[in-house]
């Protein structure tokens, strides 16, 4: 176990005797109406950083499980959402990490992934300029009028599942998540610059595909 | 002499001036960062002549903004993705298995 997890347990899963006791101002869990109450909002929190609706279900499911493994460590201080969120991150985050690790022991993949030979010149007197057709088309991702607030959402989600999963995960964790570039290296394993070089080519990507899905 | 003066400022200029692959680089790093001041002027001269990075800066704005949109309306609960009802009593099976192995 690493050092990282260790001291996530610790916090997360501190040993209380009295936990469970609903004493006054604390919150006590009811885990027969889990699914109930909190399926869909732990669903959404999860498909929306993972993309794909079978993972997103495994991890649900997951959560309530270590939850309900856990539920003697439960402080009582922060709501039962709250608590189940915080096991739900931990779990996308092992899930990245996974992503990221397996990805990495394909290293041309990887490569791959982080070159920018698809959208620059490699060669000639304007090496490193836009390709044609690669670089931007019109001034404004925006088209004409405001678009429905679902149809935009649907669009972001589109082009964040059709990133490679390592860029994604990267770009989900900071972009969505807002968690600090430290945070991201160390739980991905990567260097910072490693991190912006990632965050660049995310970008680059999600821009070519939004481009490309609201001008269509 | 006026030729040479030029070719050698064309030559002192291409030395400094970057292209759009570092140019968009800059773009989104300065989201985060402080550019240095070399990196601040490459990427204001490289803007200045360059219509598609223009473009592509102003894009990643409306990204971002997008983005934060996007962040925002998810952690308010109006995102439209359910449990399917086979997923859902399948996670409550497993749930209460746990709960009634105790």
């Amino acid at each position: 176990m690493n050092s990282t997890r260790f001291f996530y347990l610790v916090s997360v899963l501190r040993f209380d005797s009295n936990s469970c006791m609903p004493e006054e101002g604390k919150h006590i869990l009811e885990p027969q109406h889990w699914v109930e109450r909190y399926g869909d909002y732990l669903y959404n929190y999860a498909i929306v950083r993972v993309n794909d609706s079978e993972k997103a279900e495994d991890l649900v499911q997951e959560t309530f499980l270590s939850a309900f493994k856990a539920k003697d460590n439960f402080l009582g201080k922060s709501s039962e959402r709250t608590w189940l969120i915080s096991i739900l991150k931990r779990k996308i985050i092992d899930t990245y990490r996974k992503q990221y690790s397996s990805k990495e022991s394909s290293m041309a993949d990887y490569e791959q992934d982080i070159s920018d030979g698809d959208f620059y010149r490699s060669e000639g007197p304007f090496k490193g300029h836009w390709l044609e057709g690669k670089g931007p088309h019109s001034h404004s991702l925006m088209p004409e009028g405001e678009l429905e607030q679902k149809e935009l959402m649907d669009i972001i989600q589109l082009c964040i599942s059709m990133l490679p999963p390592n860029l994604a995960s990267a770009f989900v964790m900071k972009m969505i998540d807002e968690a600090e570039s430290d945070e991201v290296c160390k739980e991905l394993g990567i260097t910072a610059s490693n991190l912006w070089v990632m965050l660049h080519r995310a970008r680059l990507k999600m821009r070519q595909c939004l481009e490309s899905k609201w001008l269509k | 002499m006026m030729r040479k003066i030029g070719h050698n400022m064309m030559v002192f200029m291409s030395k400094r001036m970057i292209a759009c692959d570092e140019a968009s680089f800059l773009v989104s790093y300065r989201s985060e960062h402080r550019l240095g001041f070399k990196q601040w002027w490459q990427l204001k001269m490289h803007l200045l002549t360059c219509h598609l990075c223009r473009k592509y800066a102003h894009q990643i704005k409306e990204m971002n903004l997008s983005v934060d949109k996007y962040r925002e309306s998810c952690s308010h609960d109006t995102c439209s993705h359910h449990l399917s009802d086979e997923a859902s009593s399948k996670i409550q099976h497993a749930l209460d298995s746990e709960l009634h192995a105790k």
